[in-house]
């Protein structure tokens, strides 16, 4: 009998692999390759029906080495300890590896949300910022919307914890609505902040965005403003893939001389999906699928699922390809990532492509503790600096220790979260 | 060429002239018989004055009244060869006659002097003349029988004899009706003497009963002289037993009842016509407005008489119909309905249905407050057997036969037989009767709805073959009244059409006689730019059979509604979805995340376009954008998406229709309005009182909420609970469940695919995991459809954490009958399985059955042998995936299990479900 999948382990094992090449000492691989602190607590709340029922709710804070924690809360029926975990210490590189001064944690509580009507949700919500009041904080430990929770728990969150402290805290939380805490610039953020570093990619390698070509996998939130900025800066995008919800497929559309978002804005739903036949209209085709990687350009873009590519999928590859900018979390497998590597495509991993998103909620904490908010303009202008200077970090040492962007990138993690710590004499 | 057209003008505007003539004749006929102050004499003398206005040559045209022994004529009256003459009846009798006679001949064609509607027209002014004369004469009894009670008041003791006296002289046959009355009243009271009396008035009864017994000799004859003799020793009697007041009260009584005779003879009559019933109401209308009641017997038995002519003679139906529908609630009903001479037809099931859900609601609105605000749209019909008539009328008899070719004929010849139907003509009658509703309606949009009598035998499953169909309604008078024969054509044609016909030889209903039933609705709605619609509509049903999470009890019931006409929520679509809320529990939704709450809003609705008269689908953001502010309530419907928060605007003010993210949720009308009470108390209250669970449709206009149908739940195929058999052999049973069970039967299932919970539990790689997924599309694809069954671990289609269940979407389990998770305490696949798959919605939408597992339960089985040794098709069916043959099993049951089949059987009552081998049905 096997044993059942641990991501704590895979975890782990992750972090020893990158700790033994970077030669870190036993004590350094007991702290950081395990949790600072866990919390595990119950929440009892009272249900419609008069009864009481007890949740059981956790927070764990892997490190605050670089910073106080940052991660989501998630609420979720099969939630385990072990998952928390994982996602914490997941947090620890990705602020590290863009350097804004935070550490990672996770949170969550066993429910099912689908079980429990919104008012027995805000009591949980409630429930369990009583918990935690005295260990979290907007210096502490961050807490944002994650599976299954939204801006709407977010909010009742923040609500019990000023009550508890009586003040006003916008900064405990992030992932608010703007005017209640929220900064501008968060739908942009991730597809922005792709693309920074994209641009910061194809200086290095000599290519001129005006004579480069793309394509994306996804046409959601991320893709379109990547898309958007990416067309600014002069590159031409011939396809996307995107989800058609009438069809319950996949397809790709394709215009050579460049998709148009201004165009597709008009034509694409909230969650997506664009409409064919006017995009037919307007000019584009509508191939298959995988189209969007078979398509002859210079850069592809995965925004859209996990676990896409294979090494199948990266001899459907042009050979023209140069770079692979993951927006997406985990779009490319043991496999493909092996053969993206064998062809020496320049590949800028999701925790630094993607991390548009928490380093716009790391501004949105910034600006709730001074109580004062930025314009968009400042914080896409904000965001640029920090993802280029976390761009630079990572191929510098790529290129000096000859290292794939990918271990490149946890390299560079893992060894500031190791220099803060030994900076403040934990180690 | 053009002079005919212009001659043809010429006529038709000649015949519109002659229409309008007459219907001015008519409407001033009846202006002046509702006037009912006017002396008779006066009365009928106007009446003289106005007919000849209506006649083709008016200045010609001669008018007598003769009625009892007064004739009324207009000057010059002579009888000539150009005359017609219609009988004026009261009672049944004959009590005059109307004549109309022109002077000199006229024009005329073929033959005929008066024109088709003018022979009409007279007939029709006969029946109001006798109608009133009849209003006059009881009014004139009335006002003599008070004069009577004036005249006795101040000598009571010789009040009732004064009656008895007058009757004796004037009505020998209710005097004696009354003398048995009050002699059965008096032996009930014990009297000895009665008694007595009794036997002597029932002695010749004895001999009848001997001569039954002896021989077949004939009924002796009471002499009537003897008869009056013993009446006055009855009435002797009487005095010395009862007081004077008990007497007349009696008197009174038994007059009352003699009065509204006719009614019950009529209704009782089962040769009387519809017309002849509608008859004896209206004049039964015009009686009880004198004050003249029933006794409560007599109303009781005419309750049920009438429930079976106009419904059913079920007998569950009409236990619970006497109780709450009144005789005069048929006024209204009888006024509109539209029906041929001889029509001796019922309603059928649907208007039943409805008629009475709509009583008991009224009549329960005294205890429940929120019943006020419900209507019932305004409704014609046509009796069933107006689809014999039509096919009668128009010689299309062997239509009839349709039914017995092979189907692939009937298919093949279905389109041309809708043109016969629609090419063919109304009887006048008919069309006159459309006319009138028509008239009565307006331009308001109709539906035209089919009510036949094999849909309550048959249920839910077979209504839907049947069509319903929406009409604008808009254009001229003759345009509308063709139209809304147009669409009646097409559903008489549709119960001759394919699908219909296979169900009925299905279930062995072919050689029912089918009749066809028509409603004819206004469209609950209004006006929201070119298009006419419900603010909502929906469908709600006392049991809840797709129970999205545990917590949910089968009676808190489920609605499903959406944005428009209903017809998204009642037939399922494949690509949108319908708002659920359970009114028991209506704070847990379907939908809870905010992916989900957006995903599955409803997108689209059905509307009636009224500029191009046609029935189509839009899309709702379409109308909110361009039109919102005509939406009714919208606040209540719509919510608000910004910046991460689903917001309920406060009021119309916070809605801007045209820039917000706006998506139907229907939160404000859940939380704020009294509606998801209203339909819960209305669930709730039928089923208690219909003494079955329900299932209603409604629609609201933004003011009232709308009932439009009412039906046992239990018609509707999916929901019916199923026998769960007891004498299967052990080593046939393949699982049973005893939590969370709907209502059904998945019949015939050839296939399982089965993802063993060990098996998939010891998989570590995530590509393995991910394609056990795909291996499960791919078979979803291979497999015949709704014949194959899904068995596995955890929550499917889980977008979370792939080690809870399989990874599949919707569009890779869409073909299976069924999909069964199986709660496994060592896989970590417990202790909560989600009814809340995200896809949840989709099953329900596709009818797929859903049942949780839980196999280290008390008591439930669950052969796991038989479905790890059976012989598995994997690496047959998709050879790529063979190494995953451990984990996935495809297994073909008639191969594995001697022949048989796996047939599922769901009762939620028991909360019993048995999967079993059987032999295929």
């Amino acid at each position: 009998m096997g044993e059942a999948y641990n991501p704590y382990k895979t975890a782990q094992a992750q972090f020893m692999k990158v700790a033994d090449l970077l030669g870190l000492d036993q004590s350094s691989k007991d702290l950081l390759g395990n949790t600072q602190r866990e919390y595990h607590f119950s929440i009892p709340v009272r249900m419609d029906d008069g009864t009481v029922k007890v949740f059981r709710g956790f927070r764990v804070q892997h490190s605050d080495a670089r910073g106080p924690c940052k991660g989501g809360i998630r609420f979720h029926p099969h939630e385990t300890i072990d998952t928390v975990r994982a996602l914490a210490m997941w947090m620890t590189w990705k602020t590290a590896v863009v350097d804004i001064p935070l550490g990672g944690g996770k949170g969550g509580v066993i429910c099912d949300p689908h079980n429990l009507s919104m008012r027995e949700q805000e009591g949980i919500c409630r429930g369990w910022i009583r918990q935690i009041a005295n260990d979290i904080g907007p210096l502490r430990d961050v807490p944002a919307p994650d599976v299954m929770t939204n801006n709407q728990h977010m909010l009742w969150m923040m609500d019990e914890y000023e009550s508890i402290h009586g003040g006003r805290y916008p900064g405990v939380i992030t992932g608010k609505p703007v005017g209640v805490g929220g900064s501008l610039g968060r739908t942009e953020a991730t597809g922005y902040g792709l693309i920074y570093t994209v641009r910061e990619a194809m200086k290095e390698l000599g290519m001129d965005p005006k004579n480069t070509t793309a394509s994306f996998q996804g046409f959601g939130n991320v893709s379109q403003y990547a898309i958007s900025l990416l067309t600014e800066l002069g590159s031409r995008i011939v396809a996307a893939s995107y989800w058609d919800q009438a069809d319950r497929k996949a397809y790709t559309f394709r215009k050579e001389s460049g998709l148009n978002m201004e165009e597709l804005w008009p034509i694409t739903d909230k969650f997506g999906s664009i409409n064919k036949d006017k995009a037919r209209d307007l000019g584009y085709e509508i191939l298959d699928e995988n189209a969007w990687l078979e398509q002859d350009v210079d850069i592809l873009l995965p925004c859209a699922l996990e676990n896409q590519i294979n090494a199948d999928k990266v001899k459907m590859m042009s050979k023209k390809v140069k770079i692979i900018g993951e927006g997406a979390n985990g779009p490319t497998n043991l496999d493909g990532d092996k053969a993206i590597q064998d062809r020496g495509i320049y590949m800028i991993p999701d925790f630094l492509a993607n991390a548009g998103g928490v380093t716009c909620s790391y501004f949105e904490q910034v600006q709730c503790n001074m109580n004062y908010y930025w314009e968009k303009d400042e914080v896409l202008q904000k965001l640029d600096t920090k993802m280029t200077s976390a761009f630079h970090a990572v191929h510098e040492l790529a290129k000096k220790r000859k290292l794939y962007m990918r271990d490149a990138a946890y390299v560079i993690s893992i060894e500031r979260v190791a220099h803060a710590s030994k900076l403040r004499g934990w180690l | 060429m053009k002079a005919r057209n212009d001659n043809k003008l010429e006529n038709l505007l000649k015949d519109l002239q002659e229409r309008k003539k007459e219907l001015n004749c008519l409407y001033k006929v009846e202006e002046l018989l509702n006037n009912p102050q006017k002396p008779l004499e006066d009365l009928l003398r106007d009446v003289l004055d106005i007919i000849p206005t209506g006649w083709q040559y008016t200045e010609l045209c001669l008018v007598r009244i003769s009625y009892k022994d007064q004739v009324l004529e207009t000057p010059g009256f002579e009888e000539t060869p150009w005359m017609i003459t219609e009988e004026i009846r009261i009672q049944e009798k004959k009590a005059g006659d109307l004549t109309v006679a022109y002077s000199h001949e006229v024009p005329h064609s073929q033959g005929q002097i008066f024109l088709e509607e003018e022979i009409r027209l007279l007939r029709t002014i006969a029946d109001r003349l006798s109608h009133t004369l009849l209003h006059y004469e009881l009014k004139k009894t009335f006002t003599k029988w008070q004069g009577i009670q004036e005249d006795f008041s101040h000598n009571k003791l010789e009040k009732w004899r004064a009656i008895m006296e007058t009757l004796r002289r004037s009505d020998k046959k209710l005097f004696i009706y009354i003398s048995r009355k009050m002699l059965r009243n008096l032996c009930l009271s014990g009297s000895e003497q009665a008694n007595k009396l009794l036997k002597t008035f029932n002695m010749d009864q004895d001999e009848r009963r001997m001569a039954v017994s002896d021989d077949n000799r004939p009924l002796i004859k009471q002499k009537m002289r003897r008869l009056l003799e013993l009446s006055d020793q009855i009435f002797h009697l009487a005095a010395e037993t009862m007081d004077e007041d008990q007497i007349l009260y009696n008197i009174e009584k038994w007059i009352q009842e003699d009065k509204s005779k006719f009614l019950v003879k009529a209704i009782d009559n089962p040769n009387s016509s519809l017309h002849e019933i509608i008859d004896a109401i209206t004049r039964y209308r015009y009686i009880e407005a004198e004050g003249i009641k029933l006794s409560s017997s007599i109303r009781k038995g005419l309750r049920v008489s009438l429930v079976r002519r106009f419904f059913y003679d079920q007998l569950e139906f009409i236990n619970v119909a006497k109780k709450y529908i009144e005789v005069r609630d048929y006024y209204d009903i009888v006024s509109h309905i539209i029906f041929h001479a001889d029509s001796r037809g019922s309603l059928g099931g649907k208007s039943a249905g409805l008629f009475l859900a709509s009583r008991i609601l009224e009549n329960l609105t005294s205890k429940y407050e929120v019943f006020k605000d419900i209507q019932v749209p305004k409704t014609w019909y046509i009796p069933s057997d107006g689809l014999i008539n039509f096919l009668y009328y128009n010689d299309m008899e062997e239509v009839n036969e349709q039914k017995y070719k092979n189907i692939e004929e009937i298919r093949f010849e279905y389109p041309n037989l809708i043109q016969i139907f629609k090419n063919a003509q109304f009887p006048a009658r008919i069309t006159d009767g459309l006319k009138t509703a028509i008239e009565d309606i307006g331009d308001h949009p109709l539906v035209v709805r089919s009510s036949s009598l094999l849909e309550d035998r048959l249920g839910a499953a077979f209504s839907g073959k049947y069509k319903s169909l929406f009409l604008a309604n808009r254009g001229s008078k003759e345009e509308r009244l063709e139209r809304l024969k147009d669409a009646i054509a097409e559903i008489y044609a549709s119960t001759f059409s394919p699908d219909p016909i296979e169900y009925r030889t299905e279930k062995g209903f072919l050689d029912f006689n089918e009749e066809m039933g028509i409603m004819i609705q206004e469209v609950v709605g209004s006006r929201m730019g070119p298009y006419f619609l419900p603010a909502f509509s929906g469908v709600a049903f006392s049991n809840n059979e797709f129970r999205w999470t545990p917590r949910i009890d089968r009676n808190d019931g489920l609605i499903r509604m959406t944005l428009g006409l209903g017809t998204r929520v009642v037939d399922r679509v494949a690509d949108d979805y319908p708002v659920l809320v359970a009114p028991g529990k209506p704070d847990l939704r379907v939908n809870t995340t905010m992916d989900e709450i957006l995903r599955y809003a409803p997108r689209r609705a059905d509307v009636i376009n009224l500029e191009t008269n046609v029935f189509e689908t839009i899309n709702i953001l379409d109308l909110v954008r361009h039109y919102g502010p005509d939406i009714p309530m919208g606040h209540d419907l719509f919510s608000k998406v910004s910046d991460g928060i689903i917001e309920t605007p406060a009021s119309a003010f916070f809605i801007n229709y045209e820039k917000d993210d706006l998506i139907l949720t229907f939160e404000g009308l859940f939380k704020r309005t009294a509606f998801v009470q209203e339909v819960r108390i209305m669930l709730e209250v039928l089923q208690e009182v219909l003494g079955t669970p329900v299932d209603i449709e409604f629609a609201h206009d933004g003011r009232h909420l709308n009932l439009l149908q009412c039906r046992p739940q239990s018609f509707a195929e999916e929901s019916t609970p199923q026998e769960i058999p007891h004498d299967i052999p052990a080593q046939d049973i393949l699982f049973s469940a005893d939590r969370h069970v709907s209502n059904g039967d998945v019949p015939d299932i050839r296939y399982i695919v089965y993802v063993d919970p060990e098996g998939y539990r010891k998989l570590s790689e995530r590509s393995d995991l991910l394609n056990v997924g795909k291996v499960v599309g791919w078979l979803n694809q291979i497999l015949p459809r709704r014949e194959f069954i899904l068995m596995g671990p955890g929550r499917w289609g889980s977008r979370g954490d792939i080690k809870l269940g399989v990874s599949v979407t919707y569009s890779e389990i869409n073909n299976t009958a069924m999909l069964c998770e199986i709660a496994w305490k060592k896989g970590n696949f417990t202790p909560e399985l989600s009814f809340g798959t995200y896809f949840f919605q989709d099953l329900v939408e596709a009818s797929i059955r859903y049942l949780p597992l839980y196999p280290d339960g008390n008591g439930s089985v669950f052969n796991r042998e038989f479905l790890l040794n059976a012989d598995n098709q994997l690496s047959r069916l998709c050879g790529e995936f063979s190494y995953l043959q451990n984990v996935v099993h495809v297994i073909h049951v008639p191969a594995a299990a001697q022949g048989k089949i796996l047939r599922v059987v769901l009762n939620a009552d028991q909360e019993r479900a048995l999967g079993y081998f059987a032999v295929p049905r």
